[in-house]
């Protein structure tokens, strides 16, 4: 074997362009699909890489102009289970739809994740991801007990909260920076019901969203919001509060999530209109439809687990429909008592920049922050526009709001994201850079998410 | 009813293993890598609730793999299938390969999946119903300056398919032989490739609905067959400035 050959990440390299899913980035990238356990081993030379699980990272945290992507997709076992505990043990190309149907068969789940079936869960770590109710389950990193994570100078190595914590803690939530990995051990849940009663509660503004989110978070096993940030006047905003909670029914509702089919979810959709279907014309239509079809829904309504689990599939053109520019999400964590500017300051920004809102939904958080995940104390806000040329003002307006009421974006949602208000709003982005360092001082693991940001 | 599958760890072997157990086989996986097996073995016992065993053994020596084979417990319920979705290729192979990597080029594309055949053949003539199934490749229907040895045996696994039709053709097996176009594995990666990639899981899918068939040589997907017949009838003076 040559040394050319011995360099990590060894093997078959195909050149693919690799976009965000927001559409915002997209590069001529080396790609390797590695199916074999030989291709984790040491090696003293490595060229830069990262890992890449779906490819769904609305950010492009999975690839770099010049990085190797390592796609995981071909680890995508379950290696163990111990239901009494529970524990299970898989790969992380695992997607969490085929998790979902194994852990359904054993009346388990995991209780946070995010709302399509497509996401792998080494990107549900390394973004620690949130679900439908951060208040009462946290973050991804809180079902995590132990991670198999490959590093071409260390090997594989074993991460936990007691075994190599720093690392442990810099994974979840790194972003692929501190290597690939390979497989977890994650602590589900058991189901208390087989189906999901869901209310709406109509509210008047998000403000009141807010309150009701506050008062809903801890009876509900799912809780966000919605509102529609087209309308002008008292309607400003308008919308419902959505909470949700298992019931029992009878085995056919079983049967939905053990046989669950998850649609394809791409950020390279081949169908795409050639220009944006959501914009200022349609988007108050689509709203008003949107609302009024809710208010029709009978509350509370069933729902499957599925449907409850994963509210975004089904809904894959809804991302096309902005066309082949993308859109931005811009998601953040305010803290309560700036709330109210907030959205006074986006509505403010929305008249003036002449921005159409597609989407405005609010979640509660709570708990300490710590590292770049996204987490801390505070009402969790996000916007979907259409990226056009008045969107680039419009979120450097927010970006400012944001800093100065003390809130934090979400990296893995905006490819857009400068790394100035990554340094105003991260205040341990230096420890986590410290962390990975330490751990990796060559610093194999790069992307554009990480060159875009400093880390 | 329990089915061998020698090269069950990645690509089509291992999306027939997925296939197979869905339909509740009991699985013996035979590949090189123990972890890979082990991995595998886990996913399928949990996932499907089948009996899995594995055997790491590589299939560039057949002594070996007869050997590995031998210390297996008696399969129960007996070994009624067989699956060969081994093969390896090599982009040195341009007629000037040492011998010894020649060899093992032969062993594991032909000689060995021969070696196994005749070892299970004889209990599985009385065992009543059950299927052995071949995998080739597209580079076996015609001879070209590169993948010499590799379509050699390929072309040999092809008549030896082909014999063992005709040889349980009174009895209750059937033998069955895939001639393979391009299949996205490690194999194809990064190539630039003139027509589309099937996935292994579609390969797995169409083999398995397959089963029990008398049908003989195919080609997956379809439209290899003429593509196949074109390139065979195309005139020397032709074919021999073709680079591919």
């Amino acid at each position: 074997m040559t040394a050319e050959s011995a360099r990590w990440p060894a093997g078959a390299i195909s050149r693919r362009h690799l976009r965000s899913f927001d559409g915002g980035v997209g590069i001529e990238c080396e790609v390797q699909c590695p199916d074999r356990y030989a291709f984790f081993e040491p090696s003293g030379t490595a060229r830069h890489a990262i890992p890449r699980g779906a490819g769904l990272s609305y950010s492009a945290a999975s690839f770099g102009a010049d990085a190797v992507s390592v796609e995981i997709g071909a680890f995508d076992r379950i290696l163990a289970f111990e239901p009494a505990v529970p524990i299970v043990e898989v790969e992380a190309g695992i997607t969490l739809g085929a998790l979902f149907r194994f852990l359904a068969a054993h009346r388990l789940y995991l209780p946070v994740q995010p709302g399509h079936g497509a996401i792998s869960i080494g990107g549900c770590i390394a973004a620690d991801v949130h679900g439908k109710n951060q208040a009462r389950d946290g973050t991804f990193i809180n079902q995590v007990e132990a991670i198999r994570l490959f590093h071409p100078d260390h090997g594989m190595v074993e991460l936990s909260r007691t075994q190599n914590p720093d690392v442990f803690h810099a994974t979840c939530g790194g972003y692929g920076l501190t290597g690939v990995i390979v497989v977890a051990r994650l602590r589900p849940r058991p189901m208390t019901g087989d189906a999901v009663d869901i209310t709406t509660h109509i509210v008047p503004d998000a403000l009141e969203g807010a309150r009701l989110l506050r008062h809903l978070a801890r009876e509900s096993d799912f809780v966000y919001s919605w509102h529609d940030f087209t309308r002008t006047g008292r309607g400003f905003g308008r919308g419902y509060v959505v909470a949700a909670r298992f019931v029992t029914t009878d085995t056919a509702s079983r049967g939905s999530s053990t046989s669950m089919k998850v649609p394809k979810l791409s950020a390279d959709s081949p169908r795409v209109p050639p220009i944006s279907a959501l914009n200022r014309w349609t988007m108050p239509l689509l709203n008003f439809a949107y609302f009024q079809a809710q208010r029709r829904h009978s509350s509370p309504r069933r729902s499957t687990l599925p449907q409850s689990m994963f509210p975004v599939q089904g809904s894959e053109s809804y991302f096309r429909l902005f066309g082949p520019a993308g859109f931005h999400e811009y998601q953040v964590i305010l803290p309560h008592d700036g709330f109210a500017e907030f959205l006074a300051g986006v509505r403010r920004e929305i008249a003036r920049k002449g921005v159409a809102v597609a989407l405005a939904s609010a979640k509660l958080f709570v708990g300490a922050h710590d590292l770049l995940r996204f987490s801390g104390e505070g009402i969790c806000f996000a916007l979907n526009i259409p990226r056009n040329q008045r969107s680039a003002g419009f979120l450097t307006a927010l970006d400012q709001m944001t800093i100065g009421l003390g809130g934090r974006p979400n990296i893995i949602k905006d490819s857009r994201l400068p790394r100035s208000m990554l340094e105003a709003s991260f205040p341990e982005c230096d420890r986590f850079r410290g962390i990975v360092q330490r751990w990796d001082p060559s610093r194999r693991f790069r992307s554009e998410l990480s060159s875009r940001l400093g880390l | 009813m329990t089915t061998l599958i020698v090269g069950a760890s990645a690509g089509v072997g291992r999306a027939l293993a997925r296939a197979l157990a869905t339909r509740e086989h009991r699985l013996i996986l035979v590949a090189r890598s123990r972890r890979d097996l082990e991995a595998e073995a886990a996913h399928l016992r949990l996932s499907f609730g089948v009996a899995v065993k594995w055997i790491a053994s590589d299939a560039a020596s057949p002594q070996d793999l007869l050997q590995a084979l031998a210390a297996l417990p008696n399969a129960d319920p007996p070994i009624r299938n067989l699956f060969f979705p081994l093969g390896i290729a090599r982009a040195d192979d341009d007629g000037l390969l040492p011998p010894a990597d020649a060899a093992a080029l032969l062993n594991v594309n032909l000689a060995s999946v021969m070696a196994v055949v005749s070892t299970y053949l004889p209990a599985m003539l009385t065992a009543g119903p059950g299927n052995i199934v071949g995998f080739g490749s597209i580079a076996a229907i015609r001879g070209r300056r590169a993948n010499v040895v590799y379509a050699a045996a390929k072309r040999g696994l092809e008549s030896y398919f082909e014999s063992l039709r005709h040889r349980t053709a009174e009895s209750s097996i059937r033998v069955q032989f895939y001639r393979l176009g391009y299949v996205d594995t490690q194999q194809n990666i990064g190539k630039k490739l003139l027509l589309p990639k099937a996935s292994p899981q579609w390969i797995a899918d169409q083999v398995v609905r397959n089963l029990d068939r008398d049908s003989g040589l195919r080609h997956l997907p379809r439209f290899w067959g003429p593509v196949g017949a074109l390139l065979r009838r195309l005139p020397w003076t032709i074919y021999r400035e073709l680079d591919f």
